[in-house]
């Protein structure tokens, strides 16, 4: 009896649950909501039921033994895969993407260290003698037996981002620095990034020179952006990419910053402060 | 001659060929200390707040002549004793693996903090353990008149502990924000002259303290809670029943009170390290931590929500709770709650004082106000309070859960993805603040209720509904979890390096995990520091039961001593 009764409960519940959801999924699609907040929405009202079904359900009768034992060990289980699910579910981001990010980043940290330059002298080691065996199988298989002394040219890689640059890429990798340095993450630019945290910086080329733009990432506070006070304030940008970048990486962001003249873009007015 | 032994054994060292590097089987370097670190954390969140559980319990029982408080405390402290020794055992484990699998940064950490490590934390930690086991051992003999010495004893053991966990707290919280250098020197020069108070009192260090500290208490309250529950479960007599259908109640009001804190420690730590970066916040919040904080708005919502529900279980039982009623104003202030409050933040952040004043209008006119002869007959039954309670919940939880995109990070923000610019506002922190309110504001309520209802009604220990110590196990298991969640992200913060901005972390290992990669192992960490407990309460509680347990079974009224 009081079995058909909740399951009564259960049913009216789930209706009600359905119908707000549905109502809540037309309201959003009618105020713009993209799908996935529609479906946000929907399983909000179908949480909401199962809370009132709950409230309204039976007493659980008592579990003894190896009954509880057993209903501990599922219900562990249950509550386990429901939060990996959860967690799985929502968006993920891609660690390949960070692990370039930071294999650019660190490349060049890494070869200023003690350990860097004793892993770039060995590697040249072994490069150098890798080309030396390849000549010595070529000359053996050529059948010459006298001793030669080849020149052997080493490719070695950049110990930084900039040394081999020239004027051209150093705008692209301004632009890279950008993205390492996670700029967008309070600027705005091309229509990416931003959330009022900075300014948009769409116009900087033609309101700050060259130099300007330098004092400002070497020091946030020499200069304010019209209309962010309260930011300039608080201090809102780091003043540490002095401490973190090289001298050529905040040239190539330099570069980068000064090439972008987009005058339909509203960039803040800078101020100069300091 | 010692120079010469030296020598020499400079020499062998020498000649000895370099150890292969240590590589963490299956998990990696990274996971693999993880792992370590957080089962360390675990335990010693344990260790730290039982005891404050304990102690607290032992002196209501003192001052209320309750034996029933008393039998709690010790059957706590009891299990504490057995993870203690956990605790030591994964401490020095974590020690070996970090020396091991990042032995130079390591061994740069222990030589920046080496007063700490090497003398303040080993003092403190023996110290806290003389005191735990006289605690535990003077137990039966400080009884009767010299009960107060015996909490004196319990007050010292946890100040010795707090004391501990701030010192740790220091190099933990220097790793995320290591001193700011003064004007003109770089971060790295400024480190190398930097005296140990500069270093240990950094920007993080305070609010990590608080966070952790009433962490461990709300920890202690669920765990103690636990404890119930599996007591309950396996009772065989209605007085056991009783005694644990009550424990739990206690457990679950001592977790949840400190739990009401918990969001505004977890808001202090986040500020004091957007503080000292900016960069930290986005990159939290819109950025690869996004969905971690996504997931954490979840967790607290289901514990808020499974705390709300173990009180609806436990008046459903109280005989009489149909009479407790409640202004109707309240219910008004809660529907109004998160709009009200979420506009004022947004015009006056906290903590300008009109946002105060606001808030304390909305929470001191409805109980006011109904006292206007107009206003008095404006009741409703505390059901319904619940009812519209566990509404405005899931509402809280909606708004709270509301992000700015559904996207990994903000940079891959498109249309599809966002919200609309209109509703942007239910995406920042006034209207947060003002979700995260709710839920403290009607938890309260509903307490306010409960406690109205077991003074008016009559309550039966042990008649409980057999779901609430499901519930019970269910709070320990999501808190616990949502620890695992959040001690990730804090070491996340600190992105590709050991120290932040100050020492990179070269290995391949420097990434952000997926959330999902992490939630795996947050479940097994907190499973696998589930059965150890299991099996710790096991030994010392059911090989052990008490005898002659003092509570009643029959029913009392829910007042009475």
């Amino acid at each position: 009896m009081v079995q058909n009764g909740f399951a009564r409960v259960v049913v009216k519940k789930l209706v009600f649950g359905v119908l707000v959801g549905i109502v809540l999924v037309v309201v959003a699609k009618l105020t713009h909501f993209p799908p996935v907040f529609q479906v946000m929405f929907f399983i909000y009202a179908m949480l909401g039921a199962f809370v009132f079904i709950l409230l309204d359900a039976p007493s659980m009768k008592r579990l003894e033994g190896s009954k509880a034992v057993v209903g501990l060990i599922l219900f562990y289980v249950i509550i386990s895969g429901v939060y990996i699910a959860g967690a799985t579910w929502l968006p993920q981001y891609d660690p390949e993407v960070e692990k370039g990010k930071i294999e650019k980043l660190l490349k060049a940290r890494r070869a200023r260290t003690k350990q860097g330059k004793v892993e770039e002298l060995l590697a040249r080691a072994k490069a150098l003698d890798e080309k030396a065996q390849a000549i010595a199988k070529q000359l053996a298989a050529l059948g010459g037996g006298a001793k030669v002394v080849a020149k052997v040219k080493v490719e070695t890689e950049a110990s930084s981002p900039t040394s081999s640059a020239t004027s051209g890429d150093l705008v692209a990798l301004g632009r890279e620095q950008w993205e390492l340095q996670e700029c967008y993450n309070c600027h705005k630019l091309f229509g990416q990034g931003g959330k009022k945290r900075g300014p948009a910086l769409d116009n900087i080329g033609n309101l700050m020179t060259p130099e300007q733009i330098r004092q400002k990432i070497l020091n946030p506070k020499s200069w304010m952006a019209e209309g962010f006070e309260k930011a300039y304030k608080k201090g809102k940008m780091p003043n540490k990419y002095k401490d973190l970048m090289f001298p050529e990486e905040i040239d190539a962001l330099v570069a980068f910053l000064s090439t972008l003249k987009d005058t339909s873009v509203n960039t803040p007015r800078p101020i100069k402060m300091q | 001659m010692g120079l010469l032994v030296l020598g020499s054994i400079g020499a062998v060292y020498a000649q000895v060929p370099e150890p292969p590097p240590s590589e963490f089987p299956y998990t990696g370097n990274r996971t693999g200390v993880w792992i370590v670190a957080q089962l360390h954390i675990l335990f010693a969140a344990f260790i730290l707040g039982a005891p404050i559980f304990a102690v607290v319990s032992e002196w209501l029982g003192y001052r209320n002549r309750d034996p029933k408080y008393d039998r709690l405390a010790k059957e706590v402290t009891k299990v504490t004793v057995i993870l203690y020794s956990m605790t030591a055992l994964t401490g020095g484990l974590f020690i070996f693996v970090l020396l091991a699998t990042y032995p130079d940064f390591t061994t740069w950490l222990i030589k920046h903090f080496f007063l700490v490590f090497a003398l303040i934390y080993p003092v403190l930690f023996i110290a806290e353990t003389i005191v735990l086991y006289t605690y535990f051992y003077t137990w039966d003999s400080l009884k009767g008149e010299k009960k107060a010495r015996h909490i004196a004893l319990g007050v010292l053991l946890n100040l010795i502990g707090t004391l501990t966990l701030f010192v740790i707290d220091g190099p933990t919280a220097f790793m995320n924000t290591p001193a700011k250098s003064a004007e003109g020197i770089s971060l790295v020069e400024f480190i190398q002259s930097a005296g140990l108070w500069d270093k240990m009192a950094n920007y993080s260090w305070m609010p990590l303290n608080l966070h952790r500290l009433v962490g461990n208490v709300t920890f202690g309250g669920f765990i103690a809670g636990l404890i119930a529950a599996y007591m309950y479960m396996g009772a065989k007599s209605d007085e056991e029943r009783s005694y644990y259908d009550w424990m739990g109640f206690v457990g679950n009001l001592i977790g949840v009170g400190a739990l009401l804190l918990l969001p505004f420690m977890g808001y202090l730590l986040a500020y004091e390290l957007c503080d000292y970066d900016a960069s930290i916040c986005p990159y939290m919040m819109a950025d690869q931590l996004s969905m971690f904080f996504e997931m954490q708005g979840a967790m607290v919502g289901l514990i808020f929500l499974a705390s709300n529900y173990y009180i609806w279980l436990s008046m459903k039982r109280i005989e009489g709770v149909e009479r407790v009623r409640i202004s109707g104003l309240v219910v008004v202030a809660v529907i109004g709650m998160p709009a009200i409050m979420g506009f004022t933040w947004k015009v006056f952040p906290p903590p300008e004082w009109q946002s105060l004043i606001v808030l304390a209008l909305l929470v001191i006119l409805p109980p006011v106000l109904s006292k206007l002869p107009g206003l008095r007959n404006f009741t409703v039954s505390s059901f319904t309070m619940i009812k519209v309670g566990f509404f405005m919940i899931v509402v809280a939880n909606a708004i709270w859960m509301t992000p700015h995109g559904f996207v990994a990070t903000q940079a891959l923000a498109t249309e599809e993805l966002e919200l609309p610019s209109w509703a942007s506002e239910l995406a920042l922190m006034p209207a947060k603040n003002a979700a995260a309110f709710t839920l403290v504001f009607l938890t309260v309520v509903n307490y306010i209720l409960y406690n109205r209802a077991i003074r008016r009604g009559t309550i039966i220990w042990g008649k409980i509904d057999f779901a609430s110590q499901f519930v019970l196990v269910f709070l320990a298991f999501s808190a616990i979890w949502t620890m695992g969640l959040m001690g990730a992200v804090r070491s996340l913060t600190r992105k590709y390096y050991h120290v932040y901005n100050l020492l990179p972390d070269f290995t391949a290992e420097s990434y952000t995990p997926t959330l999902a990669y992490s939630a795996w192992w947050i479940t097994g960490l907190t499973l696998i520091f589930y059965i150890v407990v299991s099996f710790a309460i096991l030994i010392t509680l059911r090989a052990s039961e008490a005898k002659s347990p003092v509570a009643p079974g029959a029913p009392v009224p829910a007042g009475a001593e």
